[in-house]
């Protein structure tokens, strides 16, 4: 018998004007496979069991509808756009949520999930790549900072950074990291402060990227704005909610991230010593009166004897009585376990617990999130807890009242050291020897507890010369860092008529840190502790055995407004959304900086109090600055499809001299639907905006008066001059940016993008000029100069596969910013912005990008490199301000693949930056110390490029070289035009690196294409989770940095820097990248 | 609406009452001081500069062959790049030292005298800080040639023009003169404020004095009347003993220890020895300072002997630190004082006025004597080691070889020990001893320090115009008094 069937039929339409029947839809008989697919005109046939109920239709991008048959044999079905949703409501500047269409400049929302996915300890990581006009910069520094730069740099000695609101409350992004160590001196990363954002507990995050976006923030948006929207209880159905999410991640080094080393020769620097064939130290340690054959153990570099496992010679290890080789020579060959031996798997450890409510008058949500994070470093650890509270209540039908309060614990301990000095990746990137075993630094380290290192001053004078057993340093001279910090609001909300509400809001962001530094007693002696600096920093005293130094800072902003908010139909077709308001902004920064002087009395106690000679005069710095801002906006919307919005907002700051301390910025924007007029149904949706607006933006604390600084007596009091010159006349800042946008969606929303077009000046910059010193001073503060930034940016979106079980969407992110340097100052074309070791600066040049490279070049004849005939070597440029290369990037793109297969979803980040440069003092001096590969190889002869020069006749040069001649021949033309064929010693330390070569040539394509994240998830499918009480699984593996799938810049990640702010483009002693690979469960109840 | 309005300005006036400019006032640091701490300051730093051994800072007694470097002999090879060190002299003195005595006389000038106090004591202190003044404006000549000056510490004038060499040494002079006429023995000056002579005025104008002889005498190849008009005016009143020695008298705990003490102890760093030019010379004529220069070290090759010697590393070249005789423990020690001009100098330089037939009394040959035994003397040696060394033929003025030039260039140079730019400068005028530049040197011999990479990068038309002027930014042009 044939099952009675009935045949249904219909037709799908799109609810958006215009587009008509969808082609493709899938409309199936729910808890059955009998199915059809929608033909052209939206028509469909189904042949379905007597027993059916429900039909489901489902289509991407739209809302799936299930429909009860009802008996009926005719079905039509208008679908509702679901993705990329045409009513999209996204939050804007204030905490004021717009839709999103009606918006007359661009701003791109990221949803939460996409963030926590795939987790990293600062959340900012996780937009690289997703978002189009923004320049994330993460470094590889454990819990280090990250650059977030949108739209450019139109700053040049300011905050370039993007300013972080939290539901409405702009929190503290600050980086503490002190100026000597943005310079490579010594010192720590210790990450920004937007790291403390959970991203469990992200809801959304939209990114405001130009200045009409932002002008209701007033200044300090001048450089664009990541709203974040925290989870509330709302989201859900009524009744409680609970999720509880595990992660659990595991790094490991990517090797190409680190250097290779060549495994010929060893310790030494060259043939001078006076042991055989002057590459030994010859000393009688044993007091037997026959000197014994060591390693030049003071020596930090690989140009020493060639190895040879039948040589038995006294290695550093010979001079520690605990050691199994204590005054016994061992076999001269590389290293069994070379440095990368030294990390460690990085583990992090996410656990979080939420619980949600909506109730009939209100919702809440409570999240506590625990992060344990251990680096690839031993002896390193980053902790956070955050606890979050928020809640609506609706106490009336007019009254709103919601509050938030978030609590977060972040404890670091053994962050990397940075830098030149100091800094075991430093060694080990630039002065090291190939025959050290790190296992047995290791051992020697864990069994005496002291400082053995493989780098003696001497066999017979047993202190560490430059460097110290790396164990030493993780676990003795390891720093900690703690911040506690409170960031909440309140609001209140009444409606006063149904088109007018008033809003008040009260928010604080507050937290207390302490950073400690530690050095033990029998460290190398080196530039340490408390300078005399602004941020003591700089002027730090040399040869400091040991020591302890502590940092305290407060910081807090609070920030009152009151609002109120018109939404009024003016005529049916014509309606106004209109704000006045008022901002009342304070901020307080605190920092307190004290050391010890002279060294420890007392070992392994770290204590001021334990200070050798008096303590310096600590460093207090104390900052109160505020503004008072009034604001209004109006909108008007015709039709639903023409927008037309102006902004205009008064500052007070504290800041600026009373004269020109009230400044006004305005903006207007519109934007037009215009799919709305031509009505085609090949067009979802087309929209194109204009606006225009202008920024101002105030100076910093304590710019306008000068004052001096007060020095460590010596016997009477001394004071000093300070080094940069007050200015009581300053003038605000003015950013113009003029911006167009066009916005399309074809096909049923199957591709579609948006673009973006931008031009901003920022002119009248508040400024640090750097001035000739022998004005007295080092900089003067000025209004002056101008910076354009000029771009495009890209989202394009693509559905290319489409069905009910599958599909398959592309999103593409391209932006592109071209940065100019108008002008500086009347007779000033350079603005040096950093300088660096190896004489590297960092520039704003007059005609260039922001951040031009700047140090020696080679000299050029007909486009070639000059080589002088006499000695082989690269005859340099005089002059140290040649251009070695910009570092901003060409163009940043992302493209993001997702894949959905039934409950499968795997999707997968491609992320890639072309263009800027990157300069590597670490290829510098490691190619001089022969560390590298690139230093043992063999030259176009097939000898051994360090074996000596060897000539036919050494009396008759005119013979040429022996065929069993060392050395090589750099490409190059001599002065008078004839191609170089002059070989280069390369017997000794030098040819190679910073001696010999022009600093030109350490200065790399900073380009990059990283296989950023991949992740593949998987929900268990509702059926079979009815029985238990758990609403939903999701379980899913996520894989971030994978693989680097091209770099040029040898041995290190091209994004490896310092820290955040403006000096990138420096790359020295990182710590290699890691490929991180997670799992993450996430429960639902 | 009324009401809202009326709330909105209430609720703005509550929280921002005060006046919003209080908010951004500097309380933690002085916007007014005593002018007389600004002077010790900057005298403190003029004094670490001038004795300071790091390689970033002062790499003087490498070019003399004073010293040489063990593994990392940029410096020694006359590298000036790498680690920008004209720009930290540069820095030093124009920022650290010049601006700072300029706002010390401001100060110092604007404040007035308080009830029963000493207005000689006050022109004093203003005529010492010109003194200082033109010292460090002495030393940027010396070392660069054409330097800023009359647009200099002047901040309405950022990038300021250079001035020729010869015209601003010349108003140094006459600011030196005006300076000397100012000061008064009879009141004091700045106490304790002062580090190196405790406001002893009497000893402020014999050091003015010894200043302007020796700068007087840099000028005798270029302009020989000036020379002699300056030399002779100041030889009656410059320092006539050790007593009178310009010296700082550092503390034993950082950060006011001797910069030497940080530089070779503290650091644990072994990156120099003395130079084998040095000591090679030194042990020919049996020199009894090296004791106080230099360590010995064993030479031995036999086991169980112990040969000791004062030996050398090969200046220039990479030398094991070890094998070689060590800077003296004397000098190395945290208060060892720093000495910015002595008495040694001043009677070799009046050895070489006589030669140049000025008239200052005294014959060559006494001066050449008092010279060196002041300096063995004020090493810690005694009259009777000064004595015997002269009887030395290699030593005594009538015996020794070669010309008054060589003679006196030879012994000041031992006698300069440790001083490494009065040492530099000494050499470009006579010439002797005969240094020659390292076979590795990535130059010629330095006549002068090339300007600063930031005055290139920053103050470019008129670097370029200095440059120009003084016949090329280079290492090896000869500065306007240098003329042989």
């Amino acid at each position: 018998m044939l099952a009675q069937t009935i045949i249904i039929t219909g037709t799908v339409t799109s609810s958006v004007a215009g587009e008509g029947p969808i082609p493709g839809v899938t409309v199936q008989v729910k808890g059955t496979t009998v199915g059809a697919i929608t033909d052209l005109n939206g028509k469909f046939s189904l042949s379905a069991p007597q027993s059916a109920t429900t039909v489901v239709f489902s289509y991407i991008g739209m809302k799936t509808q299930e429909i009860d048959i009802k008996g009926r044999k005719v079905i039509d079905v208008i679908m509702e756009p679901n993705l990329l949703n045409l009513n999209e409501v996204v939050v804007t500047a204030l905490g004021i949520s717009r839709e999103k269409k009606s918006l007359g400049y661009a701003t791109q929302e990221v949803k939460g999930d996409v963030l926590s996915t795939v987790k990293s300890d600062n959340f900012v990581n996780s937009l690289s790549g997703k978002v189009s006009g923004v320049v994330i910069t993460r470094n590889t520094n454990f819990g280090g900072s990250t650059n977030i730069q949108v739209r450019g740099a139109t700053s040049l000695t300011g905050n370039n950074q993007a300013l972080f609101v939290v539901d409405g409350v702009p929190i503290s992004n600050r980086n503490t990291n002190t100026v000597g160590q943005s310079q490579d001196g010594t010192g720590y990363d210790y990450g920004n402060a937007a790291s403390d954002i959970n991203p469990d507990d992200i809801e959304s995050v939209n990114v405001l990227k130009g200045a009409a976006a932002t002008a209701l923030y007033g200044s300090r948006a001048a450089t664009g704005v990541v709203m974040i929207t925290t989870k509330k209880g709302a989201q859900k159905q009524k009744g409680i909610g609970v999720t509880i999410n595990s992660n659990y991640t595991v790094g490991t080094v990517d090797k190409s991230t680190f250097p290779k080393y060549q495994n010929k020769y060893g310790a030494g620097y060259g043939s001078y010593y006076d042991g055989p064939g002057g590459y030994w130290y010859m000393r009688d340690l044993k007091g037997d009166g026959i000197p014994e054959q060591w390693v030049v153990t003071s020596e930090d570099a690989s140009y020493g004897a060639k190895f040879d496992p039948n040589l038995l010679v006294y290695q550093w290890d010979a001079v520690d009585p605990q050691s199994p080789n204590y005054l016994k020579p061992t076999p001269w060959v590389a290293a069994k376990n070379g440095p990368i031996t030294f990390f460690n798997k990085a583990q992090t450890y996410t656990n979080s617990v939420s619980i949600e409510n909506s109730l009939d008058n209100g919702n809440y949500r409570l999240s506590y999130t625990n992060f344990k994070n251990t680096g690839i470093e031993p002896n390193s650890e980053l902790k956070k807890n955050n606890l979050l509270m928020n809640g609506t209540w609706k106490v009336n039908d007019r009254l709103t009242v919601s509050g938030s309060a978030n609590y977060v614990q972040t404890d670091g301990k053994g962050r990397n050291g940075t830098g030149y000095n100091d800094n075991i990746m430093g060694s080990w990137r630039q002065w090291f020897e190939t025959n050290v075993d790190i296992k047995e630094l290791k051992d020697a380290y864990f069994s005496t507890k002291r400082n053995i290192t493989w780098n003696w001053a001497d066999p017979t004078d047993e202190v560490p010369i430059f460097w110290d057993n790396p164990y030493w340093l993780q676990y003795e001279n390891y720093e900690t860092d703690t911040r506690s910090r409170f960031i909440g609001y309140m609001t209140v909300n009444y409606k006063l008529f149904d088109w007018l509400n008033i809003f008040g809001r009260a928010s604080t962001d507050f937290y207390y840190s302490l950073e400690e530094e530690r050095k033990a007693v029998g460290t190398v002696p080196g530039r340490w502790g408390l300078g005399t600096g602004p941020d003591g920093s700089t002027g730090q005293p040399d040869g400091v055995p040991s020591g302890y130094l502590r940092r305290d800072y407060f910081s807090s902003e609070n920030n009152y407004d009151i609002m109120l908010n018109v939404n009024k139909d003016l005529t049916s077709s014509l309606n106004l959304k209109g704000i006045l308001g008022t901002n009342v902004n304070r901020q307080i920064f605190n920092r307190t900086i004290a050391s010890t002087n002279g060294g420890l009395g007392i070992p392994e106690l770290y204590s001021l109090q334990n200070s050798v000679s008096a303590i310096p005069y600590p460093n207090e710095y104390a900052s109160k600055i505020g503004i008072n801002g009034i604001y209004a906006s109006a909108s008007l919307g015709y039709k639903n499809y023409l927008f037309l919005d102006g902004t205009i907002r008064r500052d007070h700051s504290s800041t600026l001299p009373v004269s020109n301390a009230v400044y006004y910025y305005p903006s207007v924007s519109g934007s037009v639907i215009f799919s709305e007029l031509l009505k085609q149904q090949w067009l979802s949706f087309g929209k194109v905006r204009l606006n225009y607006a202008q920024v101002g933006s105030s100076a910093g604390f304590d710019q306008l008066q000068d004052e001096y600084s007060v020095l460590t007596p010596l016997n009477s009091p001394m004071s000093a001059v300070a080094t940069t010159k007050k200015n009581p006349d300053l003038k605000p800042e003015k950013t113009g940016s003029l911006e167009g946008g066009l916005e399309m969606y074809f096909l049923n929303r199957r591709a579609g993008f948006d673009l973006a077009l931008y031009d901003t000046k920022t002119t009248d910059q508040i400024l640090p000029l750097s001035v000739s010193t022998a004005s007295g001073y080092v900089y003067k503060n000025i209004n002056a100069g101008e910076i354009e930034n000029k771009g495009i940016e890209l989202v394009f979106t693509f559905v290319p596969v489409q069905t009910s079980d599958f599909s398959w969407t592309m999103n593409i992110n391209w932006s592109k910013n071209v940065n100019k340097v108008i002008s500086l100052y009347p007779g000033v074309d350079n603005l040096q912005l950093g300088s660096f070791q190896g004489g590297i600066s960092i520039n704003a040049r007059v005609g260039q990008p922001y951040g031009i490279l700047e140090g020696i070049d080679y000299t050029y004849l007909n486009g070639q490199p000059v080589v002088d005939p006499a000695n082989g070597r690269y005859i340099k440029t005089s002059t140290s301000n040649n251009n070695l290369g910009k570092v901003a990037p060409d163009w940043k793109g992302g493209i993001l693949n997702t894949f959905t297969y039934k409950n499968w979803k795997l999707s997968c980040l491609v992320d890639m930056s072309q263009g800027g440069h990157i300069w590597s003092l670490d290829m510098y001096y490691g190619l001089a110390t022969g560390l590298y590969p690139e230093t043992a190889g063999n030259n176009d002869l097939g000898n051994p490029v360090r074996d000596p020069i060897v000539w036919v006749d050494p009396s008759d040069h005119s013979k040429g070289y022996a065929s069993n001649s060392g050395g090589f021949i750099n490409p190059g033309v001599n002065p008078d035009g004839s191609v170089n064929k002059t070989r280069i010693s390369a017997a000794n330390y030098g040819s190679f690196g910073y001696l010999r070569v022009p600093d030109k040539a350490f200065s790399y394509d900073a380009s990059y294409v990283k296989l950023r994240e991949v992740s593949l998830s998987y929900s268990l499918p509702s059926s079979m989770l009815q029985k238990i009480f758990i609403k939903g699984v999701d379980l899913s593996i996520v894989g971030s940095n994978l693989w680097i799938i091209s770099k040029h810049l040898p041995y290190a990640d091209p994004e490896s820097g310092l820290g955040s702010g403006n000096l990138m483009g420096f790359s020295t002693g990182s710590l290699p990248t890691t490929k991180d690979v997670g799992f993450n469960i996430k429960l639902t109840f | 609406m009324k009401k809202i309005l009326i709330v909105l300005s209430v609720f703005a006036l509550t929280i921002s009452c005060g006046k919003l400019e209080d908010l951004n006032k500097n309380i933690k640091d002085p916007a007014v001081v005593p002018g007389e701490t600004l002077f010790t300051g900057a005298q403190r730093r003029v004094f670490n500069q001038m004795v300071s051994s790091n390689v970033n800072l002062n790499n003087f007694r490498l070019f003399v062959q004073y010293w040489t470097e063990t593994t990392y002999t940029d410096e020694s090879n006359y590298d000036l790049t790498t680690r920008t060190t004209p720009d930290a002299l540069w820095d030093l003195f124009y920022i650290n030292a010049l601006k700072n005595f300029n706002e010390s006389a401001k100060v110092i000038d604007a404040t007035p005298l308080p009830a029963g106090g000493d207005p000689v004591a006050k022109k004093n202190k203003l005529a010492i800080i010109e003194v200082m003044e033109v010292y460090c404006y002495d030393v940027l000549v010396e070392t660069f040639g054409n330097i800023p000056y009359s647009e200099a510490l002047d901040i309405t004038k950022p990038l300021p023009k250079y001035d020729d060499g010869l015209t601003v040494f010349k108003d140094l002079l006459v600011r030196l003169d005006a300076a000397i006429a100012n000061m008064d023995s009879g009141s004091g000056s700045f106490g304790t404020a002062d580090n190196m002579y405790e406001g002893d005025v009497a000893l402020w104008i014999k050091f003015a004095n010894s200043l302007k002889l020796r700068m007087g005498l840099l000028l005798a190849d270029k302009d020989d009347a000036t020379a002699k008009a300056t030399v002779e005016s100041s030889a009656p009143n410059v320092f006539s003993s050790n007593d009178d020695n310009a010296k700082l008298v550092y503390l034993g705990a950082v950060p006011n220890t001797n910069p030497i003490y940080i530089d070779l102890v503290a650091s644990a760093r072994h990156d120099f020895v003395p130079a084998n030019t040095l000591i090679d010379t030194m042990n020919s004529l049996n020199d009894p300072r090296r004791p106080f220069y230099f360590t010995q070290v064993d030479t031995s090759t036999q086991a169980g002997v112990v040969k000791l010697a004062y030996v050398g590393g090969i200046n220039g070249a990479s030398n094991d630190f070890l094998a070689y005789s060590h800077v003296a423990n004397l000098i190395q020690t945290p208060t060892f004082p720093g000495t910015l001009f002595d008495y040694a100098e001043v009677e070799f330089l009046l050895a070489e006025a006589v030669e140049r037939g000025y008239t200052v009394g005294g014959t060559a040959a006494q001066h050449y004597n008092n010279a060196i035994t002041a300096s063995i003397e004020d090493w810690g040696g005694t009259a009777l080691m000064a004595a015997n060394y002269l009887t030395n033929p290699k030593v005594a003025y009538t015996t020794a070889a070669g010309t008054w030039k060589q003679k006196i260039g030879i012994q000041s140079w031992l006698g300069y020990y440790n001083r490494g730019f009065e040492a530099w400068t000494q050499f470009r005028k006579l010439d002797y001893p005969l240094l020659v530049a390292p076979p590795d040197a990535l130059s010629p011999f330095p006549m002068r320090y090339t300007y600063p990479i930031e005055e290139q990068t920053l103050n470019g038309d008129n670097w370029k115009a200095a440059s120009t002027a003084i016949g090329g930014d280079a290492v090896d042009t000869k500065l306007f008094w240098d003329k042989y």
